[in-house]
């Protein structure tokens, strides 16, 4: 096996700047609509006071589960030791770091006082699991940075395995967080389960590796660096295991709540009459975010297409931002039960009806914008990949 | 260095500018106090310096330990230093442009927060 | 008296002159305020209320809802649309699906002993007082909802424009989280909260539920009542009889 050379991205041509261009289009439209959203107070968005968490917190959340995800390559290389995934362990990281900086930015961008964001950071309720998630994100930057620096110094390169344990145990912890954002709510009906955590866990490594995919054919293609079967071939088929994973969970998620008697009231909305949500759910979902996904990456017919693996990872990730969608909205869409055995007449008890509205969607998208447009200029600033991930020079087995 | 120096001297300076400010309107009550000879709270130096860590020591003395006084109230500041529209028992925003707050306020280029929720003028039925 | 003076006695001069003068300016100032009570609100007190649906009228519920909005200017929202718009109070209509009876009640913030809302919030701005009102400090509150999300009651309300002539006693802003505060400025003062107030009947008594002799007390020790969603153990100062 040689010595991996990594080498800066030239980021001269033509299709670079029409790439940020298009991306800082992107940005600003979402700038404009968190002034338009800010200026003139929420109501101009299609939340409400049931529905308080919207289309942006959708893309916040799927942002930032995939940035925890986008860590596992590097993770494989430096804690599991698997050889193959050494060399795109620094552009992990970066796609990392990049997705959480997009996802929080949309997220603190939504609040009601996006000015006092210092309030945030200083007055801390240790009770509250959103405290603790401050804390695991801001700690996320500072650890994979230390990390991505023990893998580009040379003589820091022996701290790279203990760092990289350090920093795969603080983003499980992190995602186990986030999912207990969700789970550690009592009062609503889809919420109140503890396997939110571990649920939001894999689906962290699943939309993570989708991304990362689709950053590395994307990125080898426009800079025209070769790249190996050995790799992608490995990426495909631990894409399509974090898929079955994340199908093991939702079915258990869902029977375990069916089996609850208090809480059949809400299964039957998202799986059977919740219109929209249940449409999103299966055919989103499932079928379109699950299953299609699945045959694309192992069927033979089109196992080791690169084409089908970039449309079961854009699949993949369209089906995570419907499923984060069913979570947050669906559930807040069912009402509370706050009368068991009683009819609610008049008053409450309606399901919620939100219509997500363009700036909220184009402040989702511009967070997007920014992870992508972080990693464009970065791949070019400093030598995250390398110059060839041919089977040759990648595998240590290969036979020529 | 030199030029960082000047620049950085003249910013300084320009705060001082603010305590040499006379304003334009002190209030309706805070004028008939001031011209009656009487002191209602702290000299002036004082409290332009230490009025927002007052109000901060007594929005929490307030709201979480529900200390009424008016020491230090916000709406206490509000119902003296505001002034009447000229043929109108209404008054200004206190905050508004030329008003008690924003003379200084405009000056040292600080924002103030209070008012996106605390009333600007003194209580309907004041008199 | 010397011309001269030199650096040491002027620093001196000047500084017990400044403390002086400090100390009895602020000697005249604390004189002026002996009105209101200076002492922080403690526990020995926990402030309640008993809504008795058997005897609330749908009447009686209206005016409620437009005491409250009339004491704390809420309810006029000129942008807001549908479930955009404030509700710190209720109407609810609840019918018992095997018998068929049918009652009617408020619901507001419960001012739970354990509240949700205050265990969520990030940055402590959703706070109980030490009485058990339970508040939103705007002066912290960020806007981020989530303890509108952990309410079981849906009784938060999120400010979605610009705001103007609030009450002076009742600060309201755009971007900040508000509630039933149980009229604690009232409350501190003395008198009952505004929907309490409107209701001529003892359909809704308000006192301090440690209180012995309070009519809330011996009521709650006499007559049957319970807490909306008591599964969920917050033990509410609210408390509901007839359902």
């Amino acid at each position: 096996m040689s010595i991996i050379r990594y080498e800066q991205t030239q980021g001269k041509s033509l299709g670079f700047y029409a790439l940020v261009a298009g991306l800082g289009a992107f940005i600003l439209a979402a700038l404009g609509s968190v002034y338009f959203m800010e200026h003139n107070g929420h109501h101009v968005t299609g939340m409400s006071n049931r529905i308080v968490w919207g289309m942006p917190h959708v893309f916040a959340l799927f942002l930032i589960v995939a940035a925890s995800g986008a860590l596992n390559i590097a993770s494989i290389a430096s804690v599991f030791n698997k050889k193959v995934y050494k060399p795109l362990s620094r552009l992990s990281g970066l796609v990392a770091l990049a997705l959480l900086a997009g996802g929080l930015m949309v997220l603190v961008l939504d609040l009601g006082r996006p000015d006092r964001l210092i309030v945030a950071m200083t007055e801390y309720n240790f009770n509250s699991i959103f405290a603790w998630n401050i804390i695991l994100y801001n700690g996320f930057f500072v650890i994979v940075g230390v990390y991505l620096w023990m893998m580009f110094e040379r003589r820091m390169n022996k701290y790279s395995r203990s760092v990289g344990i350090a920093a795969f145990t603080w983003r499980l912890i992190l995602t186990t967080g986030t999912g207990s954002i969700f789970g550690f709510l009592v009062a609503r009906q889809a919420y109140d389960a503890v396997i939110m955590a571990p649920m939001f866990v894999i689906m962290s490594f699943a939309f993570g590796l989708a991304f990362f995919i689709l950053v590395l054919m994307a990125s080898y293609k426009w800079t025209a660096r070769p790249l190996g079967d050995a790799t992608v071939n490995r990426l495909s088929n631990l894409l399509g295991v974090f898929v079955a994973a994340v199908l093991y969970f939702v079915a258990v998620y869902h029977l375990g709540n069916l089996y609850l008697a208090e809480n059949s009231g809400v299964e039957n909305f998202i799986l059977l009459d919740g219109g929209i949500y249940t449409k999103l759910f299966w055919y989103g979902q499932i079928i379109l975010g699950s299953l299609v996904p699945l045959a694309l990456l192992y069927s033979p017919a089109t196992k080791g297409n690169r084409t089908m693996l970039g449309l079961a990872s854009v699949l993949i990730i369209l089906g995570g931002l419907i499923q984060l969608y069913v979570i947050i909205i669906g559930g807040q869409a069912y009402p509370m039960e706050l009368f068991p055995g009683k009819e609610i007449l008049e008053g409450y008890g309606t399901i919620a009806s939100y219509t997500p509205t363009l700036p909220e969607l184009m402040l989702g998208l511009g967070g997007v914008a920014v992870a992508i447009i972080a990693i464009t200029y970065l791949v070019k600033f400093l030598p995250f990949l390398p110059e060839s991930l041919a089977d040759d020079v990648v595998d240590p087995h290969h036979k020529k | 260095m030199n030029r960082w120096i000047i620049l950085f001297f003249s910013l300084i300076m320009t705060g001082a500018f603010a305590h040499g400010q006379k304003t334009h309107s002190l209030g309706d009550e805070a004028d008939s106090i001031k011209d009656s000879g009487k002191t209602y709270h702290e000299s002036i130096s004082v409290i332009r310096k230490m009025h927002p860590e007052f109000l901060n020591h007594k929005r929490d003395k307030t709201l979480r330990e529900g200390v009424r006084t008016e020491e230090y109230s916000l709406k206490g500041c509000v119902t003296c230093h505001a002034t009447k529209k000229d043929n109108s028992n209404d008054y200004h925003p206190v905050n508004s442009e030329g008003q008690f707050c924003s003379t200084c306020h405009k000056k040292v280029a600080t924002s103030v927060d209070c008012f996106s929720c605390h009333r600007t003028t003194p209580a309907q039925g004041a008199k | 008296m010397e011309k001269t003076i030199n650096r040491r006695d002027f620093i001196k001069t000047t500084t017990a002159t400044t403390a002086g003068v400090a100390t009895l300016a602020t000697g005249i100032t604390l004189t002026t305020f002996v009105n209101a009570n200076e002492n922080p609100v403690t526990n020995e007190k926990r402030w309640g209320m008993l809504i008795d649906t058997n005897r609330l009228t749908e009447t009686d519920i209206d005016g409620m809802v437009g005491a409250c909005q009339k004491e704390h200017g809420w309810g006029s929202d000129k942008l807001s649309t549908g479930d955009q718009k404030a509700s710190w109070i209720k109407k609810l209509k609840v019918k018992d699906t095997a018998t068929g009876r049918i009652s009617n009640l408020a619901l507001m913030c419960q001012h739970c002993e354990e509240p949700p809302c205050v265990d969520v919030c990030p940055t402590n701005a959703s706070m109980k007082r030490e009485d058990g009102i339970v508040l939103v400090d705007k002066h912290l509150c960020i806007g981020c909802r989530y303890c509108m999300m952990a309410c079981p009651y849906e009784a938060r309300s999120f400010v979605h424009e610009e705001l103007t002539d609030q009450k002076e006693h009742m600060p309201r802003g755009k971007g900040t989280v508000e509630s039933c505060t149980m009229c604690v400025h009232k409350v501190d003062k003395g008198e009952q909260p505004a929907c309490v107030a409107s209701v001529n009947s003892d359909a809704v008594i308000f006192g301090d539920l440690y209180d012995s002799s309070s009519k809330i007390n011996q009521t709650l020790k006499k007559v049957q009542s319970t807490q909306i969603r008591a599964d969920l153990n917050l033990n509410t100062a609210v408390r509901y009889s007839g359902i």
